[in-house]
C-alpha cells in the first residue's frame, strides 16, 4: 500500500519540518565557525526541493565482467552470460536478473578510467570525485549532500551510512565543510551511538534534567549569547528530537512483508533500512555491501555476492518508483575500481581502475542510457572516457547543485567539483 | 704597620662605597643619572587599548570570572572547589598577582602549554616516527623549564633526530612524513605567520606580501632534507643533502625560470660557503646511512632563527600567545600576517614584538604581563545597555568567549565531577603509603613539595588520560586544520547519554576524599549544596534565586529521588554554555 504522508513533494517537506516541532526563524541560527556557503535563496530553495541521495557501495570492487558490462564468449569474458534487460538492446551479466528489469530506471556509465588500482585512493575517488592531495581534503558526496539538501536545524544527520560492523561517526567525510556533515555510521544498521537515554534514567528524569539545563543557562544567556553559544544550545534540541525519532532507525517498523521482499540478509535489511530513511527525508543514504575483492574465486564469490544484491536492489529501486521517490532521489552504485579482464590462476581477478562501470538513476537521469564503450574483451575504453570527476560532476548537477560553483576555505577558492571535468550531459535532462 | 694601614684602606674603601649607595637612595637624581623606571608592559598594553576605542567598555571581571578564566588558560582546567572557595574568600589586594604567578609556576602550566603548542604545529596529525609521549615530554620540559621561544622554535627547524638537538624536535619534520611543499606550507603559517598556500604556483593573486620568491625561499632551507632510517642509529631521521638548487616558475610566466637560495621572507638569501663538488658531505649519503652536509641549511635556518633574524617569527608567536589569551589576534585570523590585514593595533604589536626579543622571547613573563592586563581582566559581560552586534570584534572593549578545547573541556568536567580529585586523593595515599620516609623529605621546603606536585600531576595526568580520546574525536575538526568549533549533534548526544560522562556522575571516592556526587549526597542544607555544585562546576557562588531554584527542585524530590535529582542538577551545570564556553 502506498503511504500517503512518503509523496515527496516540497510541502511534504515542509510540513515534516513542522512535525519536528522546529520552526524557521528565531531558532537555531547557523553554527557558529568558518565554513563555506552557498547564497542563502538558493539553499533554502535546494532544501525544499526535497532532493536526496542513495548510494550502494559495492566494497572491495565490483566486476564490471559479472555485472555491468559483460563480455561472453571471449578470452576474458568467464563462465557467466550475458541476458536482455528492460532496455532493448542492453545486455547485462545473467548474474543479475532482477535487476535488468529495472534497468529501463537506471543509466549504465561503461567507461571509466580513474587510473587507480589502490583500494584507499580508488575508493577516495568515487567518493569525492577528485585525486587525493597532499594540502587539502575533499567532501564526499553525502557530506555535501547533507549540507547543502537537508534542512540546517534538522536533528536527523544529514548523511547516514549503514555498514556490515562498526559503529560510530567519521568527520574525515565532510572535510572542511565541518564535522557536522561527516557520516553518521549505523553499524549492521543499528541506531547511532549515544542515541539512547541511559539506563538509569527514566523519560521524567530526562525531562528533568533538560529542562534544569535551560533554566540554569538563563542568567547566562542574558548578557552573553552568540552564535556559538547558540549552536551549542541548540544541538541540545536537537539531540532530543533524534533520540525522539529514533524508532526511524529500527527497521522492525516496516511491514513484515517488506522485510522479506528485500532479504532476510543484512543487506536486505540495510536496504530496507535505507527506503524508510529516505522517506524521512534523509539527504544521503550509503548502503556499503561487502566484499567484492575477488582476488581469488571470482566467480563463485559474485554468485554470492549479487544474488544478495540483485534481487534487494531491484526490489529497493522498484519501491522508489512506486513511492514516486525516484523521481527526487539520485541512485549510484559504485565501487573502487572494476575487476582485471585477465583472470589469475586462482579463478580470481585484480583490480582494475582502467576501464570499468558504474550504475547511476534518478532525480532526472535519463533511464535506460549507456554512456560509453569497452573494446569486445573489456581491456580499454574506446568511447567517451570518464573519470570520478565527471560522475561527481553529474551527481551535483543532478540534484540540482551548480557542479561548477567554489566553496571558499581559508580564504581560497575551492571548486565544489574538479575543474579538468565536468558533468556528463547525456544523462541529465 | 702597613698592614693595619692596608686593612684600613679597604674598610674606608668599604665604608665609602656604602655612603655612596646610601646617598644615591636618600637622593636619587644625584651623581649617575637616574633611570627612569618604564611602565610594565601590562600597563603599556591597557594604555595603547584605552586610546585607541572610546568604550563602552565592560567592567572588571569579577573574582570568580577572573579565577576560572586565568585558570583555563594558564593550566587549561577550572580550578578544584577548595582553591575556588580558598581564592574567592582571601581579601588580599594583591591575590589575583600571587594566583597568576602559582598557576605559572605549577606542573600544569607546562602540560598546557605542551598541549596548546603539539596542537599549533602537528594539528592533530598521527604520525608515529617519533611517539606523541616523546614529544609531549619534550614540549613540558620546554615549558617547564620557561625554554626561549626563539631557542625552542630553533630546535624544531633544525631539528634532525639525530645529532643536531633532542631527537622528539624532529617531529614537526618527520611526522610531515618530509614533503618540501607541506614543510614549506606549514613552516611559512605555523612559525612565520604567512599563508603561503598560493604562492607555490604565483605571486598571490590577493594579498601583495605573499611572494612566490618567499615560498621558495623557505623551501630552499628545507627541501633538501629527506628521511632515511639511518642503520647505525636504527631509527628514521631527516636527513640533508649537500646538493639541489631551486628554480621556479610562475604558472602565469612559465617561460621566465627564476633561481633562489635559501632566504626568510623578506630578507636577502644567505651566505654559503662553496665546498668542491666531492668535499661537501661530512657523512655521504649512501644506502640506509643518513647523509650529514658540511653546510647544513637546516642549522642555518636554526641558527637565523634563534637569533631572531625574523621579525615575522616573533611577531607571529607574540600574535599567537596573544589571541589565547585574548580570544582574538591582533592580526586576525593567525596565519595571514600581511599588508592588507593590518594588526588593530599596530603600535601595541610592535611594542609586544620589541619587548618580547628584550626578555629574550620569555614566554611566561609574556603571558603574565597579559594576565595582569586590565584587557585581559575585563569581563565578558555586555555593559548595560550594549547588544552584541554593537560590540566591536577587534577593540578588546569586552572579553571574548573561547569555546574550551576538547582537552579543556574534558579535563574540566573531571575536575567538575571530582574524578581528578579522587584519582589525586588515591594517588597521594599510594605515594605516602608506599614510601612514608620519602613522603615526608617531599613536605620539606618549596622546591620539593614542587616534586610532589609535578609527580603527582603526572599520576594523575597518567591515570585519567585516556579519557580525553572521545572528546578529541567528537570535538575538533580534520588532522591538518586548525580546531575550529562546530557544535554537532553528536555532542550533544555524547554529553548527554554516554556512559563515561555519566560514570563521572556516579558517587565515588578514594581515600576520604570524594567525587561531586558523593560529597553532594552527604550534604543536607539547600544553601550548602547549591555552594557546593555551583563552586565545584561554574567555579562562582550561586545567586539567591539560583538557590532558591535548586532548593525549590530538591523539595520535590525528597528520599529516595534526590540522589537521582542532584545527579540532574549537576548534569545540567556540566552541559551548560556557562561551563562550555571560557567566558
Amino acid at each position: 500500500m502506498r503511504c500517503r504522508y512518503a509523496c515527496g513533494s516540497p510541502e511534504h517537506m515542509i510540513a515534516r519540518r513542522t512535525f519536528l516541532g522546529v520552526l524557521g526563524a528565531g531558532v537555531g541560527m547557523a553554527a557558529g565557525g568558518s565554513g563555506p556557503f552557498l547564497r542563502p535563496a538558493m539553499a533554502r530553495q535546494l532544501e525544499q526541493s526535497g532532493r536526496r541521495m542513495l548510494t550502494i557501495y559495492m566494497a572491495g570492487g565490483l566486476s564490471q565482467l559479472e555485472s555491468w558490462d559483460p563480455k561472453p564468449g571471449t578470452d576474458t569474458g568467464g563462465p557467466f552470460r550475458s541476458i536482455a534487460t528492460s532496455v532493448p538492446g542492453v545486455r547485462i551479466s545473467e548474474l543479475l536478473p532482477y535487476t535488468a528489469r529495472q534497468l529501463h530506471r537506471l543509466a549504465l556509465v561503461r567507461s571509466i578510467n580513474t587510473k587507480e588500482n589502490d583500494h584507499g585512493k580508488g575508493r577516495y575517488i568515487m567518493e569525492t570525485g577528485r585525486r587525493q592531495e597532499p594540502s587539502i581534503d575533499y567532501p564526499q558526496l553525502g557530506a555535501v549532500a547533507a549540507k547543502f539538501l537537508a534542512p540546517e536545524d534538522d536533528p536527523l544527520p544529514g548523511y547516514i551510512h549503514i555498514t556490515p560492523g562498526g559503529n560510530g561517526f567519521s568527520k574525515q567525510d565532510a572535510a572542511f565543510l565541518g564535522p557536522k556533515y561527516g557520516a553518521v555510521t549505523l553499524g549492521n544498521g543499528k541506531p547511532p551511538s549515544n542515541s539512547v537515554r541511559p539506563e538509569k534514567l527514566s523519560e521524567t528524569e530526562e525531562v528533568n534534567r533538560q529542562h534544569l539545563r535551560e533554566q540554569i543557562s538563563q542568567r547566562f544567556n542574558l548578557r552573553r549569547r552568540t552564535a556559538q553559544t547558540e549552536a551549542y544550545t541548540y544541538s541540545y534540541e536537537q539531540a532530543r528530537q533524534l533520540m525522539l525519532q529514533r524508532s526511524v532507525f529500527d527497521v522492525s517498523n516496516e511491514p513484515p512483508k517488506d522485510l522479506e521482499r528485500y532479504g532476510t540478509h543484512d543487506f536486505g535489511r540495510h536496504c530496507l533500512l535505507a527506503r524508510r530513511l529516505l522517506e524521512k527525508g534523509i539527504a544521503c543514504v550509503k548502503v556499503t555491501h561487502s566484499n567484492y575483492d575477488t582476488h581469488h574465486e571470482n566467480f563463485n564469490f559474485h554468485i554470492e555476492q549479487l544474488s544478495e544484491f540483485d534481487r534487494t536492489f531491484a526490489t529497493l529501486i522498484e519501491d522508489l518508483a512506486e513511492r514516486g521517490l525516484l523521481d527526487t532521489t539520485l541512485v549510484t552504485v559504485i565501487s573502487e575500481f572494476g575487476r582485471t579482464p585477465r583472470i589469475n590462476h586462482q579463478f580470481g581477478r585484480d583490480h582494475w581502475g582502467k576501464a570499468w562501470s558504474s550504475v547511476i538513476g534518478g532525480c532526472g537521469i535519463h533511464g535506460g542510457a549507456v554512456i560509453g564503450k569497452t573494446n569486445d574483451n573489456g581491456t580499454e575504453v574506446v568511447d567517451r572516457e570518464v573519470s570520478g570527476g565527471h560522475l561527481f560532476h553529474t551527481y551535483l548537477k543532478a540534484v540540482g547543485l551548480n557542479s561548477k560553483d567554489e566553496y571558499t576555505v581559508n580564504g581560497r577558492p575551492v571548486p565544489m567539483a574538479d575543474p579538468e571535468a565536468e558533468p556528463i550531459e547525456e544523462l541529465l535532462s | 704597620m702597613i698592614g693595619r694601614r692596608f686593612k684600613d684602606a679597604i674598610a674606608l674603601r668599604r665604608w665609602l662605597v656604602a655612603a655612596a649607595l646610601v646617598c644615591a637612595v636618600i637622593f636619587p637624581g644625584r651623581g649617575a643619572a637616574a633611570a627612569e623606571k618604564p611602565l610594565p608592559l601590562h600597563a603599556r598594553i591597557d594604555r595603547a587599548i584605552r586610546e585607541a576605542y572610546d568604550g563602552p567598555w565592560a567592567t572588571r571581571a569579577d573574582d570568580a570570572e577572573f579565577l576560572r578564566r586565568v585558570s583555563l588558560d594558564l593550566t587549561g582546567s577550572i580550578p578544584d572547589v577548595e582553591t575556588a572557595r580558598a581564592f574567592l574568600d582571601n581579601p588580599d589586594t594583591a591575590k589575583r598577582e600571587q594566583l597568576i604567578d602559582r598557576l605559572l609556576d605549577s606542573p600544569q602550566y607546562a602540560r598546557r602549554m605542551a598541549t596548546v603548542f603539539d596542537v599549533m604545529l602537528m594539528e592533530r596529525r598521527g604520525g608515529n616516527r617519533i611517539a606523541a609521549a616523546e614529544w609531549q615530554t619534550y614540549l613540558r620540559e620546554s615549558f617547564a623549564r620557561n625554554k626561549p621561544f626563539n631557542r625552542l622554535a630553533s630546535e624544531i627547524l633544525a631539528a634532525d633526530g639525530a645529532r643536531r638537538g633532542p631527537r622528539a624536535a624532529a617531529k614537526f619534520y618527520l611526522d610531515r612524513g618530509g614533503e618540501p611543499h607541506l614543510l614549506t606550507r606549514d613552516v611559512a603559517r605555523l612559525f612565520f605567520g604567512m599563508n603561503l598556500q598560493c604562492a607555490q604556483c604565483h605571486d598571490h593573486p590577493l594579498v601583495d606580501g605573499y611572494l612566490q620568491e618567499d615560498y621558495y625561499g623557505i623551501y630552499a632551507f628545507l627541501v633538501r632534507g629527506y628521511i632515511v632510517k639511518d642503520k647505525k642509529l636504527g631509527v628514521e631521521v631527516f636527513a640533508e643533502k649537500a646538493e639541489g638548487d631551486v628554480k621556479y616558475q610562475s604558472v602565469f610566466m612559465p617561460e621566465e625560470t627564476h633561481e633562489t637560495g635559501p632566504h626568510l621572507p623578506g630578507k636577502p638569501p644567505i651566505a654559503e660557503p662553496q665546498f668542491k663538488k666531492d668535499a661537501c658531505y661530512e657523512v655521504a649519503p649512501a644506502d640506509q646511512v643518513a647523509a650529514v652536509p658540511k653546510f647544513s641549511r637546516l642549522a642555518e635556518l636554526g641558527r637565523l632563527v634563534a637569533g631572531g633574524a625574523s621579525e615575522a617569527m616573533t611577531k607571529n608567536i607574540v600574535n599567537r600567545l596573544w589571541a589565547l589569551m585574548m580570544g582574538r589576534g591582533l592580526v586576525n585570523p593567525v596565519g595571514w600576517q600581511h599588508d592588507d590585514n593590518p594588526p588593530s593595533h599596530p603600535k601595541l604589536f610592535n611594542l609586544l614584538a620589541d619587548d618580547f626579543v628584550r626578555t629574550n622571547f620569555n614566554v611566561k613573563a609574556f603571558l603574565r604581563e597579559l594576565a595582569l592586563s586590565e584587557t585581559y581582566q575585563r569581563s565578558s559581560q555586555l555593559p548595560a545597555g550594549v547588544t552584541v552586534a554593537q560590540v566591536p570584534d577587534d577593540r578588546y572593549s569586552v572579553a571574548t568567549l573561547k569555546p574550551l578545547s576538547p582537552e579543556q573541556l574534558a579535563w574540566s568536567m573531571m575536575q567538575a565531577t571530582g574524578v581528578t580529585d579522587v584519582r589525586q586523593s588515591s594517588a597521594l595515599h599510594k605515594l605516602a603509603g608506599d614510601d612514608p620516609r620519602f613522603f615526608e623529605l617531599l613536605e620539606a621546603d618549596a622546591p620539593r613539595r614542587a616534586i610532589k606536585a609535578s609527580l603527582l600531576e603526572n599520576t594523575v595526568h597518567a591515570g585519567l588520560q585516556g579519557q580525553v580520546g572521545s572528546f578529541v574525536n567528537l570535538f575538533t575538526g580534520l588532522p591538518g586544520m586548525p580546531d575550529a568549533y562546530q557544535a554537532s549533534v553528536q555532542q550533544a548526544l555524547f554529553l548527554s547519554n554516554s556512559p563515561q560522562v555519566q560514570g563521572w556522575l556516579n558517587p565515588a571516592s578514594a581515600a576520604g576524599v570524594g567525587s561531586l556526587m558523593a560529597k553532594l549526597n552527604q550534604v543536607e542544607p539547600t544553601g550548602a549544596v547549591a555552594d557546593e555544585l555551583f563552586l565545584s562546576v561554574f567555579t562562582r557562588r550561586p545567586t539567591d534565586e539560583e538557590c532558591g531554584m535548586v532548593g525549590s527542585f530538591l523539595a520535590q524530590h525528597p528520599g529516595e529521588g534526590r540522589a537521582p535529582a542532584l545527579k540532574e542538577l549537576a548534569w545540567a551545570l556540566l552541559t551548560s554554555a556557562e561551563f562550555r564556553f571560557n567566558h
